[in-house]
């Protein structure tokens, strides 16, 4: 029995627009063991994006709790979520969301700063996380310089790189052609199967979620529908 | 902790950009430096005056000639030690292009009340033993403009006290003084009184004096000496006005109305603009970032150093527009002395304006990069990030 590694529980989010109140989250729960690998689904407005960010400390929510990794993160402050996002979390976001101005290496090597580790282990740590993404030959190439799908691939070297325990990914396909798509999610499915890393992938394609161990439908602000791909090391739980 | 790199790589981003903001920091600096050292210059007289010396002059004004019979009523004022006269000469050399200050003295009396005037004794002796002889500050003879040597025979024409028969003087170079102190001019001519008094009378105009300078006994009554000095002139034919030197040079300096005042307006007026132009630098900057900001909160960066990011990248962009301001004006500034020539004589920046002039650079930096640093700082991760969509 895997322990769960994301417990979310009676959450709520709502936010104003134009003098009117929307409701994104509605008293949601949700269970996610370590090792599992979760497709979020759902329509747009659904509230897919908003429980990543709650879970990944980008946001906070209105009401509930979410524990990850045993942190109870709605009680924290700015800066203690700050410095438990560096340990816990890796992000890749849909738009890449690379760094311009650095190069790859520079940008995978930049969480790595927030550690205590020395120049040149952040640098060695930095070009193994680009070598297990098959970018060893890019590392000096600026983003601009690079192809979408190689651009992802360097945001997913970047969150893997402090070796977190979660991998949070918000449309990392969404914008790319449907070979590097493929390449994205097989470095995705690579990490959960040979790293172990847990993952919770927002996706609107169904071939992206076909990849994930389980694929979870979100409807106005509550869980839906669950669909099991494979075996999982534990099913996502309501 | 800060990502360094960041800081100078988020600088060079806009190259055009960063290097015009620096551009106009380095003006601005060089603008601090050079009127504040105008205000230096002017008030230097002021603080450096002997307080053992007094000035009496008409009290109508500094160009109404006094009687040459007052020194000796003056050196008969009790508490009095010695006194010499100045007159204002007035004239060019060459063209009036070539305008300088000159003075006519009693050169005695001149070295004995002035010690800060250095002079060599050789050169001194060569002078007061020609009737026609004259010291130069070395600044002057070093002025492009001049160029004047030792023996060089100098013609000054002269408008407020022409030669009979409307020739120029003729002066032989005979030293060349040094002061050290800002309070006596470097760039000064000074010819004898006789050779001056002598060649007016053949005209039949014997000359005035502009300036009595008076030197006190060490236990004098300052006070009462100026007022026995005034007292006695009370009824004319000129009435004297005697102040400290001090005062005089105060005096001298608001003869241009109340230059420090508004040469310290214009001051503040660039540093307001180039305050503003840097606050819209890095506003821009800012917003070119905004995403990033995001991405770095989202990867663990803190809100503080968010904050120390964005006031780094100002801090940085005002120390480099002001070194390179202070390197420009320092470069300077023997070119700004020559151009300035006699209008501000002795203009030299102190130490005290280069290092005011870098803490209004670094002032600058923190104070223009604090309204996008804390905008940062405030900046809701998910916010941050939803703007590169």
């Amino acid at each position: 029995m895997t322990s769960p590694i994301v417990s979310v529980h009676n959450l709520t989010k709502s936010y104003s627009r134009g003098g009117e109140t929307m409701r994104v989250l509605d008293g949601l729960n949700l269970q996610m063991d370590e090792g599992d690998f979760i497709a979020l689904m759902g329509p747009s407005g659904s509230g897919k994006t908003t429980l990543l960010n709650m879970v990944g400390g980008l946001d906070r929510p209105d009401q509930g709790d979410i524990d990850v990794a045993g942190d109870p993160i709605a009680e924290m402050s700015g800066a203690e979520l700050a410095h438990w996002r560096a340990r816990t979390v890796g992000f890749v976001f849909q738009g890449f969301n690379l760094i311009p101005v650095l190069t790859a290496l520079e940008n995978v090597e930049l969480p790595l700063k927030l550690t205590k580790l020395s120049g040149k282990e952040r640098r060695e740590h930095a070009k193994y996380a680009l070598q297990l993404v098959g970018l060893t030959d890019r590392m000096h190439h600026r983003p601009s310089q690079l192809s979408g799908g190689q651009e992802q691939r360097v945001a997913i070297a970047r969150a893997v790189v402090t070796d977190p325990k979660l991998i949070l990914a918000d449309e990392p396909t969404g914008d790319l052609d449907r070979t590097s798509a493929s390449q994205v999610l097989d470095l995705l499915a690579k990490l959960n199967t040979e790293l172990k890393k847990t993952i919770l992938m927002v996706t609107h394609d169904p071939h992206a979620a076909e990849r994930a161990r389980t694929i979870v439908h979100l409807d106005k602000g509550q869980l839906g529908r669950i669909e099991r791909n494979a075996p999982a090391p534990a099913a996502a739980r309501i | 902790m800060l990502p360094f790199k960041l800081v100078r790589k988020n600088l060079l981003r806009r190259p055009l950009r960063a290097t015009l903001t620096v551009l106009s920091l380095t003006v601005a600096i060089f603008l601090i430096c050079f009127l504040r050292t105008l205000i230096t210059t002017l008030t230097a007289g002021v603080e450096h005056a002997d307080s053992r010396r007094l000035a009496a002059m008409s009290s109508t004004g500094l160009f109404v000639e006094l009687p040459l019979s007052y020194q000796q009523k003056i050196d008969a004022v009790e508490g009095v030690e010695r006194t010499t006269k100045f007159q204002w000469f007035g004239g060019y050399y060459r063209s009036m292009k070539g305008f300088f200050a000159q003075f006519a003295i009693d050169g005695e009396a001149m070295f004995a009340m002035y010690p800060e005037c250095e002079v060599s004794p050789e050169q001194q002796a060569s002078f007061l033993h020609t009737r026609n002889g004259c010291i130069v500050g070395d600044a002057l003879a070093a002025d492009s403009k001049f160029d004047f040597k030792l023996g060089q025979t100098i013609q000054i024409n002269s408008p407020l006290h022409p030669t009979p028969g409307n020739q120029a003087w003729d002066f032989v170079v005979c030293g060349i003084y040094h002061s050290k102190s800002p309070n006596f001019d470097n760039r000064t001519l000074f010819f004898h009184w006789e050779y001056f008094e002598e060649t007016l009378k053949g005209e039949g105009h014997p000359p005035g004096v502009g300036v009595y300078a008076i030197r006190v006994k060490p236990d004098a009554d300052i006070p009462a000496v100026i007022a026995n000095v005034k007292g006695l002139f009370e009824n004319g034919p000129q009435r004297v006005d005697c102040n400290t030197e001090a005062e005089f040079q105060r005096q001298f300096v608001t003869m241009f109305g109340n230059l420090p005042l508004f040469v310290g307006w214009i001051g503040t007026g660039v540093l307001i603009a180039i305050f503003l132009a840097c606050v819209n630098t890095m506003i821009m900057s800012m917003r070119e970032q905004l995403s990033e900001i995001g991405i770095l909160k989202s990867l663990g960066f803190t809100d503080r150093s968010m904050f120390g990011l964005l006031i780094a990248q100002s801090f940085t962009l005002c120390c480099v527009g002001g070194a390179l301001g202070l390197l420009l004006a320092w470069s300077t500034q023997r070119g700004v002395e020559n151009l300035l020539g006699t209008s501000f004589p002795g203009y030299r920046i102190l130490p005290a304006t280069f290092a005011l002039a870098a803490v209004i650079a670094m002032l600058l930096g923190l104070f223009t990069g604090l309204a996008p640093a804390w905008r940062v700082a405030k900046l809701r991760c998910v916010e941050a990030l939803r703007s590169v969509d």
